[in-house]
């Protein structure tokens, strides 16, 4: 306690820790090797360290709850936070690339559960590259629902291949997506909105929700609204542009 | 031991050069060895030097050859490497019938099982396919087009390899990964489905091959690695069934008689018929021969095989479907049999 009281980067009201301390930059390469350590494969995972109270309650082990959302970029974890009240008793991860970010997302989550006791507890979060790393964390088919909101829009042609939807991309993402798992996308950009689109649309394992599939999905309505960046876009009255798709059987 | 090639001026070349290649044909009609930018083919029936015919406008390959094979019917043979072009042969004249322009230099080529498709990967990732459908070995074709498959997320593509049945593609890459995608009914569309990653090596991942008898058709996958391991795999569901972790077995050791506890396997070669994998380690003077129980799954035996010359450190292994004969070939331009 005495610790925290002396910690800056926790504020005194709420518990919960302060933006400010965790700037970082907007954009980050994923071309570039960082150095953090990358899970063998998914069994190489211990969810019972992100997890502590569904791991030490479920107890044996054929009742070993599963990972099912992953909010791709999930840069300060205000869609997590959303998610996680929302559907209690799914395990949801929110992947990271920046360090610093991460690292305020997991300080965030740990004061949450410490203020709001047996809340909280089905999310985490994790740094990595997701658009090298996604088939070492998920089995095929693992996943019920993968969150892209407001990702790094990436505008000159030749830097394309960093953008976290691309066409081979979504081959991988449509592996650890079970048949009927959802994919969201959404961005202030329009080029960008437009390309995960055609993306999506091009791509044989995916087809698009109907506008009453979108209307009934709860998931839909914090697209625009749970996000730091999403509320930013708001304040400013900005456009946004989405993209909700399911996974589907390929036809033969 | 028989020296095969011609060995030219290889030995004195001080330039630094890929290492020397070798593939096999089928059955054993021809035997094709790349080092550098040289590719030159030895005709085994008539047991003389073949010509190669390159009317596509290029001459040869300009640059490393990093990958040559041949189709499993025996008809075609690839080329492809540094100078960005994909060349492929008919085995009966020797003729380049087609050429390929990549856009990024090439790691590895596959030729489909049913002989109708050239793949290859280049060192963004990306796997492109080549429909030879209508290419009936008499006209040439310039500058034709290739599709994109697949791709690893900008991650160097080492070995592509089809399943024995045909239906898979397996790819596997610099970050430790394997995957394994459904090789569709048309290919131009892209490969989307992924059967299974095998994920286990812990270093980048070299070399792949299937392992297959007339009990198991289907085969397993072995692979060897910068770990120093080779594994077994089950690759509908990218299951690791066996590790073999030779680098103590081998007894490697450096110049300087260290042993040497860490090699990078450089090839593999299973023996057709066989449950035995032809292993080349970077820096062992001889070949590994590990055998496979392919009832339970596993690996047995090791067999260090070392009788081959001084200073013959395999860089590359073929073999025949007749399985009469090993084919081994060194840095510098010597093949050998036994």
């Amino acid at each position: 306690m005495l610790e925290n009281e002396a910690n800056p980067t926790i504020s005194k009201s709420t518990g919960l820790p302060r933006k400010r301390f965790y700037r970082a930059r907007a954009h980050s390469n994923p071309l570039s090797d960082s150095h953090f350590p990358v899970p063998i494969s998914p069994s190489h995972v211990d969810y019972s360290l992100h997890y502590p109270q569904f791991f030490s309650s479920s107890g044996e082990v054929g009742s070993i709850k599963k990972v099912q959302f992953a909010d791709v970029g999930c840069g300060f974890g205000g869609l997590l936070i959303s998610l996680s009240t929302l559907f209690p008793e799914t395990l949801m991860i929110g992947m990271e690339l920046r360090d610093k970010v991460t690292e305020y997302v997991r300080e965030r989550i740990l004061a949450l559960r410490t203020t709001n006791p047996g809340q909280y507890q089905n999310v985490s979060v994790v740094r990595t590259n997701s658009m090298k790393y996604i088939p070492n964390y998920f089995e095929k088919g693992q996943l019920t629902k993968m969150f892209f909101l407001f990702p790094d829009p990436h505008f000159k042609e030749k830097n394309h291949r960093r953008r976290v939807i691309s066409p081979h991309l979504l081959d991988e993402y449509a592996y650890v997506l079970e048949v009927g798992g959802i994919i969201y996308t959404i961005t202030d950009v329009e080029e960008l909105g437009d390309w995960m689109k055609s993306c999506l649309e091009n791509h044989p394992m995916f087809e698009a929700l109907t506008k009453e599939e979108l209307e009934a999905d709860p998931a839909v309505k914090l697209l625009n609204t749970a996000t730091e960046e999403g509320q930013k876009v708001a304040r400013n009255e900005g456009q946004t542009f989405q993209a909700v798709y399911r996974r589907i059987a390929p036809s033969l | 031991m028989e020296n095969t090639q011609p060995e030219g001026g290889e030995n004195n070349r001080d330039l630094e050069v890929a290492p020397a290649l070798i593939s096999v044909h089928p059955t054993q009609d021809s035997v094709a060895v790349a080092v550098g930018s040289d590719l030159r083919v030895f005709d085994l029936r008539g047991n003389c030097a073949v010509t190669l015919v390159d009317e596509t406008g290029e001459a040869f390959h300009k640059d490393s050859i990093r990958a040559i094979r041949y189709g499993a019917n025996g008809k075609l043979f690839v080329s492809s490497g540094d100078d960005k072009l994909v060349k492929v042969w008919s085995t009966d004249s020797w003729r380049c019938i087609a050429s390929v322009c990549s856009e990024k230099r090439v790691s590895a080529v596959a030729v489909s099982n049913d002989g109708l498709y050239v793949c290859y990967a280049d060192k963004f990732g990306v796997v492109w396919v080549v429909d030879l459908h209508g290419l009936d070995g008499n006209e040439t074709l310039v500058n034709k087009k290739a599709s994109p498959l697949l791709a690893h997320y900008c991650s160097i593509i080492t070995s592509l390899e089809f399943s024995p049945d045909g239906r898979f593609i397996v790819t596997a890459d610099r970050d430790f990964k394997i995957r394994v995608t459904v090789f569709p009914k048309k290919p131009l569309d892209g490969a989307h489905e992924i059967q299974s990653f095998c994920l286990g090596h812990t270093e980048f991942v070299s070399c792949l091959a299937f392992l297959f008898t007339v009990d198991y058709p289907q085969g397993f996958l072995v692979s060897g690695g910068g770990d120093s391991t080779v594994r077994l795999w089950d690759i509908n569901p990218g299951t690791l069934l066996d590790t073999c972790e030779f680098g103590s077995k081998a007894g490697i050791v450096d110049y300087k008689g260290n042993e040497v506890s860490c090699s990078t396997v450089t090839d593999l070669c299973t023996i057709p018929g066989s449950n035995v994998v032809a292993v080349a380690v970077q820096s062992l003077q001889g070949i590994l021969l590990v055998s496979c129980d392919l009832s339970s799954q596993t690996f047995g035996a090791v067999k260090v095989i070392s009788n081959m010359g001084d200073s013959f450190i395999p860089t590359s292994l073929g073999c025949s479907s007749s399985a009469e004969l090993l084919w081994t070939i060194t840095g510098v331009s010597k093949t050998s049999r036994f």
